[in-house]
This record gives C-alpha cells, sequence and structure tokens, in this order.
C-alpha cells in the first residue's frame, strides 16, 4: 500500500479530478497523453539509469537512441525483417558501442567534475550524428509498417493504439530496472557506487567495471527505445537531440534515482500536452507546457525543501 | 643503410620535380576550363541530387567539346544548410577557385547569408532555390547580374490558384470551397499557412499548427482530429518531409478520409511512394519521372542521371541543377565571349528548353530583373508514382477522386 503524506493525496485528488474532466470532454486527449508519456518516459529511464543511479550526465543520450533507431532501420531494410526481429541484434550492437564510447572517453572523466562530462558527452553526439549524417544523409527515413496505423473504435471515436507499445516498453523497463537494482549484485553495486564511488571501492566494488557495465546497459536500452521508436517516427542524424533535452527535465523533475516518478512525471507531462493540443490552436503551445511544468515542480518542490 | 636511403630519397625528389614539370607543361599547353562553382547542401537530397545533375549537364558539354573552345569545370562546396557556410563557400569559389559563374542553391535562409557576398562579386548567378519573397526582398531591384530559377512563394501560391480553379472547372465533382491546412508552428508552415488565407480569401479556409517531427514533434492526432471534426473538401498538410509517412500512418489510425488529401513539403522521403499510404496523396512539385512520358527533354535527362549514378532523382532539385549549367552554356554559346555585359543581355534572351517542361525565360518579377520559372505542377501519387494532373499539357494521369477510404483499401 502506497503511503502518501496530506499534500501528495490532495495532489492525488486534483489529478484524478483533473483527468477525469478531461476524459468526460475528449477521452482522445487522455489515450493520446498516455501514449505520449509512454515515449517519453520509454526514453528517460535508461538516462534515470545513468544519471540518476551513476550520476554520469549523458548529452549524447538522444544521439545514442538514434544509433539503435538507425541500426535497426538498416537492418530490416538489408534483410527484410521486422524491426522488432532486428531490434536483438541492434541491441547487442548498441552495448558494445556503450562499452567502446564509456572505455574510449566517458571512464577519463566519470570522476571529474560534471561541466567536463557535459562537454564531452556533447562531443559525443556532434560525432554521432554528423557520422550518422555522412552515412546515411539527412534525408529522413521511415519503414512502412502496416501494423503502425491499427486501431479500435469506441462509439464514434476511433484512435490508434500501436501507440501503446510506449507506455508498455516503459513498463516493462521500469519493473526490469527496478528488480535489476534492488535483487541483483551487480545492481546493488550500481546503487553504491552511485552513493559513494571510494567507499566501494574499499569493500571491493570494481567500480570502473560497475560504470562501464551500467553506461553500456543503458546504451541497450536506447537500442530497444531506438527500435521501437523507428517503428512509428520518422529518423533522420538530428532525431536525438530533442529527446535528450526532454529525458534530462524528466530525470530532474522526478528527482534524481527516482525511477518511479520518471513514468509519472511522463504521465502528468504527456497528457498534459495533449490537453493543451486538445484546444483550438494549441498545437503551438504544448512544447510551452512541457517547460512550464518542469519549472514549476521544480520551484514547488525547491520551496517545499526549504520549508522542511 | 644511410646510402641507400639517401639514394632513395634522391629518387623521390625527382620523381616529384619531373611530375611537377609535365603537370605544369599540360596545364600551360591545354585551356583553361571555364570554371562553374556550385553551392548545395550535400548533405540533403536536394543538393546532392542538385550538384549530381549539374555535374551531368558539365559532363555532357565537355563531351560535346566544351564551350568556346575551352573545357568547362563544376566546383562544388556543401553549404552543410547553413547561412555562414554558405557565405564562406562563395567567398572561396570567388577568390581562391575564380570561378566565372554561380550556381546552386536550395534553402531561402542559408541564401539570405549569402546575398552580401554574392553582392560584393557581382559574378553571373543562376540560383535554383530560395523561394521566400524575403530573399528577394534582400537581393532588390537592378542586381542584372542575379539570374533566379526557382518561383517565388507568391509565384507558387498564384499558381495553386490557377491549379485548383482549373481542374474545378475540367472536373466538376472536384470540390475546393472549404480547406484545412495542418501546418508546423515554424515560419515554413506559418507562412504558408498566411499565403494560402490570402490566396485562396474566396474559399473558407481553416488551419492550425503542429509540432513537425523534425522539430521533436511527430504527434499529428490533435490536429487531425480536428479537421476530421471540420470536414473539408481539401486538407493539405504544410510541414517537412519527416512528417509525410507518420501524417499518413496516424490519419489512417483516426479514419480521416478527406476527399482531398494534399501533402506540400519542399521534398518527401525517398521511400515514400513505395507505402500504400502514398496512394492518392495530392502534391505540389515542379517534375517528376512520369514526365518522361510526355517531354523527351526529361526522359533524356532522367536516363543519363540514372546511368551514371545508378540512382532515380527523386527531387525537381536535379533537373533544376542540370537547368542551371545549360542556360548559362547555351547564352555564353551565343555570346561567343565571357564578357559579363554581354553575357547578360544573351541570357535575358534565353530560351531554353529544360527537362520540368517548361521553356526557361526570364523577366522581372516583383523585385529582381530576371525571374525564371513561376509554375509549379499539381501532382498525385497513383502506384507508386508521382502523376502530373495539372497543367493539362503536361498531364500524364488522371486525377484520381475523392481519396479513397482507408477501410476500403
Amino acid at each position: 500500500m502506497l503511503k502518501m503524506n496530506r499534500f501528495q493525496q490532495i495532489a492525488a485528488l486534483l489529478a484524478a479530478i483533473c483527468i477525469g474532466m478531461i476524459f468526460l470532454w475528449r477521452p482522445t486527449a487522455i489515450v493520446y497523453g498516455v501514449q505520449r508519456a509512454g515515449l517519453y518516459a520509454a526514453v528517460a529511464l535508461p538516462m534515470a539509469l545513468v544519471l540518476g543511479i551513476v550520476h554520469i550526465v549523458n548529452l549524447a543520450h538522444g544521439e545514442i537512441m538514434m544509433v539503435g533507431a538507425y541500426s535497426t532501420y538498416f537492418l530490416s531494410r538489408t534483410f527484410g525483417i521486422d524491426p522488432y526481429l532486428a531490434l536483438i541484434p541492434t541491441v547487442l550492437v548498441l552495448y558494445v558501442i556503450g562499452v567502446a564510447i564509456y572505455k574510449s572517453t566517458i571512464s577519463r572523466s566519470v570522476t571529474g567534475s560534471e561541466l567536463s562530462q557535459l562537454i564531452l558527452t556533447f562531443g559525443i553526439a556532434m560525432v554521432l550524428s554528423q557520422t550518422m549524417n555522412l552515412i546515411a544523409t539527412s534525408q529522413p527515413r521511415k519503414l512502412s509498417l502496416s501494423y503502425v496505423s491499427s486501431s479500435a473504435q469506441i462509439g464514434e471515436i476511433s484512435f490508434g493504439t500501436y501507440e501503446f507499445v510506449f507506455p508498455v516498453l516503459a513498463a516493462l523497463m521500469l519493473i526490469g530496472m527496478t528488480y535489476f537494482l534492488r535483487k541483483t549484485k551487480l545492481g546493488k553495486a550500481a546503487t553504491a557506487v552511485g552513493q559513494n564511488p571510494r567507499g566501494s571501492a574499499v569493500i571491493g566494488i570494481n567500480v570502473q567495471r560497475t560504470y562501464m557495465i551500467i553506461f553500456a546497459l543503458s546504451s541497450a536500452l536506447l537500442g530497444v527505445v531506438g527500435s521501437v521508436f523507428m517503428t512509428k517516427m520518422s529518423i533522420f542524424p538530428m532525431v536525438g537531440g530533442s529527446y535528450t533535452m526532454k529525458s534530462f527535465c524528466l530525470v530532474a523533475m522526478a528527482g534524481i534515482g527516482n525511477l518511479p516518478m520518471v513514468v509519472i512525471g511522463s504521465l502528468v507531462l504527456g497528457i498534459a500536452e495533449s490537453t493543451i493540443q486538445a484546444f483550438p490552436g494549441g498545437g503551438g503551445w504544448s512544447s510551452l507546457v512541457f517547460f512550464v511544468l518542469i519549472i514549476a515542480v521544480i520551484l514547488v518542490r525547491s520551496f517545499r525543501e526549504k520549508t522542511v | 643503410m644511410k646510402k641507400v636511403l639517401r639514394f632513395l630519397g634522391v629518387l623521390v625528389l625527382m620523381a616529384v620535380f619531373t611530375m611537377s614539370i609535365f603537370a605544369t607543361g599540360e596545364a600551360e599547353g591545354g585551356e583553361e576550363p571555364i570554371k562553374f562553382g556550385g553551392v548545395w547542401p550535400l548533405g540533403d537530397i536536394t543538393g546532392d541530387q542538385g550538384s549530381k545533375a549539374a555535374q551531368i549537364a558539365i559532363d555532357e558539354i565537355n563531351a560535346a567539346g566544351g564551350l568556346l573552345g575551352r573545357p568547362v569545370e563544376l566546383i562544388v562546396i556543401d553549404s552543410e544548410l547553413s547561412p555562414e557556410k554558405g557565405a564562406a563557400a562563395i567567398e572561396r569559389l570567388a577568390t581562391i577557385e575564380d570561378v566565372d559563374f554561380f550556381v546552386g542553391g536550395m534553402s531561402s535562409g542559408v541564401h539570405l547569408g549569402q546575398i552580401p557576398t554574392l553582392k560584393k562579386y557581382r559574378k553571373i548567378t543562376m540560383w535554383t532555390g530560395a523561394a521566400s519573397h524575403t530573399v528577394e526582398e534582400a537581393m532588390g531591384p537592378n542586381q542584372e547580374w542575379y539570374f533566379h530559377l526557382h518561383p517565388w512563394d507568391y509565384n507558387q501560391g498564384a499558381s495553386y490558384v490557377e491549379g485548383w480553379d482549373a481542374i474545378a472547372e475540367r472536373y466538376p465533382e472536384i470540390k475546393t470551397d472549404r480547406w484545412f491546412l495542418a501546418y508546423e508552428e515554424g515560419p515554413f508552415g506559418t507562412a504558408s499557412f498566411a499565403a494560402t488565407k490570402a490566396l485562396f480569401a474566396d474559399r473558407e479556409i481553416y488551419g492550425e499548427p503542429f509540432q513537425s517531427a523534425a522539430a521533436g514533434g511527430g504527434d499529428y492526432t490533435a490536429v487531425l482530429e480536428r479537421a476530421k471534426e471540420l470536414e473539408p473538401d481539401v486538407f493539405i498538410w504544410a510541414a517537412w518531409e519527416a512528417d509525410a509517412l507518420p501524417l499518413m500512418e496516424q490519419s489512417k489510425a483516426i479514419d480521416f478520409n478527406p476527399p482531398l488529401y494534399v501533402g506540400a513539403p519542399p521534398g518527401w522521403p525517398a521511400d515514400f511512394g513505395e507505402s500504400p499510404l502514398a496512394e492518392n496523396v495530392t502534391l505540389y512539385g515542379m517534375w517528376a519521372p512520369s514526365l518522361n512520358n510526355v517531354i523527351d527533354n526529361s526522359k533524356q535527362f532522367y536516363d543519363n542521371y540514372v546511368t551514371t549514378y545508378n540512382e532515380e532523382p527523386a527531387t525537381y532539385f536535379a533537373p533544376l541543377g542540370y537547368s542551371a549549367i545549360y542556360v548559362i552554356a547555351e547564352a555564353v554559346e551565343r555570346a561567343g565571349t565571357l564578357d559579363q555585359e554581354a553575357l547578360i543581355a544573351e541570357l535575358k534572351k534565353s530560351k531554353y528548353q529544360s527537362p520540368m517542361g517548361e521553356i526557361i525565360t526570364f523577366s522581372p518579377s516583383n523585385i529582381i530583373s530576371n525571374q525564371g520559372i513561376r509554375k509549379q505542377k499539381i501532382l498525385q501519387w497513383q502506384n507508386g508514382m508521382q502523376e502530373v494532373i495539372w497543367p493539362f499539357e503536361y498531364s500524364t494521369a488522371e486525377p484520381v477522386y475523392p481519396f479513397k477510404p482507408w477501410k476500403e483499401r
């Protein structure tokens, strides 16, 4: 049973009332909001692992996802296989790329300042996107897949159902990551390394190896997300940039290391965005809503921390 | 060992010296080439294929004996879709490469950055891109050395009005009274919406912005639902190629079937036609491979391009790049000199039969003195091909109307 304080109870009640009212007014706003939230959460959870658990600032997050998306695209095109099959080799490829990136660059700055990690991973992001630009050109690519247009009809309302793959993926990732961090030796080691690397080394944890595996695991997860992402969206070398930004914001909003809050935050943002879009002329306001909500949450949290 | 190394070193030096003599001898003995300086965004399909097509024209001219008895050469620099890099490319072509003409171009934003440098050197320029009227304003009047091939945005708009009026007249069953424009929230989309409202003032125009996939968006469901509620005769979207297929997929998912489904991106994804969702989508453009059936020049250009590069030209920037070289080459032949004044006079008299069908001539537009093409074409995806449905003199197929409902596909 979840224990909530008075503030959380009121917030939960208000959220439930709002969702109910939106559902009565325009049910599809909730449907699309949940689908959108799933995508945000699926992209942000690997960052929550790397930034929230082992405290590596990775600005190449979206670009690694982009590499995963291209890998699946090219595998599908070349061998004529479904992206969900091509996802398997992509995960392995992304794991190896994660190890290579960590070993060649991030391992040198992992104990340094966050600013140096920021600049370093920004450089990696540029290298990845420009390399992909040279290989695949800037032309957007999209596989035509009949199942992504699947739909359901309730009364007069038709809506797409394929996009529910994102909330499902996010839920599976959350369960898997929580199990990994709480129940496995490596997961517990990762949490310890994130909290106190020096102390972890003293008690015999191989800190560098732990960092490397977590970074590579995060890259492999991004390979999964990129593969599912490319079934629905067009991909191009710069496609990852905006998702890096959104993931950072979600992890910051959730609080470092708080994986379930990443999902809840995504849900709030997804529903808020789709509700705004449901108003005539609201399409252009969704990005603004995203960042305004994040600023508001961070401000409220800092106010509460000061008053406690 | 040292003696052997020294001997080898002397041998290498002698070889380099001998080669440099031969190289110099060839340059002095042969004619200096006439140089075309091209600037395109090579990472984008428009620039990639535009520059490749221009190179085909250069190769054809050389194979036919060159110009004024001299070979021709194309030097291409990548603008990387950056105004700064585009301007630096013009600077380099004018100074280090010392080119005779400037050709190329795609984006209005990049071209705005290049205009001050172009004005500094005032070399004859044959520009294939940049539709925004702000570019024309920046270029200003009386720049006789500047020739603009691509229609301006107001030319395009007027052309669409003419086209839809003609289609509605010939096919009375096609209704175009009530429009819904879904547009990306950036300058391109908002300008398109404003222009549509102004140009089609006698029709009911509704519109709604969305965040393009190119800007981190890609969820069109809200805007599509609104369009579905309004039941327009024509649904048109103005955004980028990244939005093309996802828009169709989401339209199918929510069962949105407008009688006319029109897409107006600057370029289409290479594999869009392969998708069954592309069937009967209407689009704007200047050229498509289907024109090979009605225009001889188009077929010749197409065959040459496919033979040379083993790929199909997928954008009208390819025949535009090809035409830019030929328009200048024909003027040079007629003038018999590279003297700028004589050449400008000949360029103004141009009547070049382009692969796009139009005979390219130049006349003043709103501001500049030498505007080339003014008309767009209305096309429709049919069986994976872009078929021309207007202008009727170039039409390659009858329009399919109405857009086939998703449930019947």
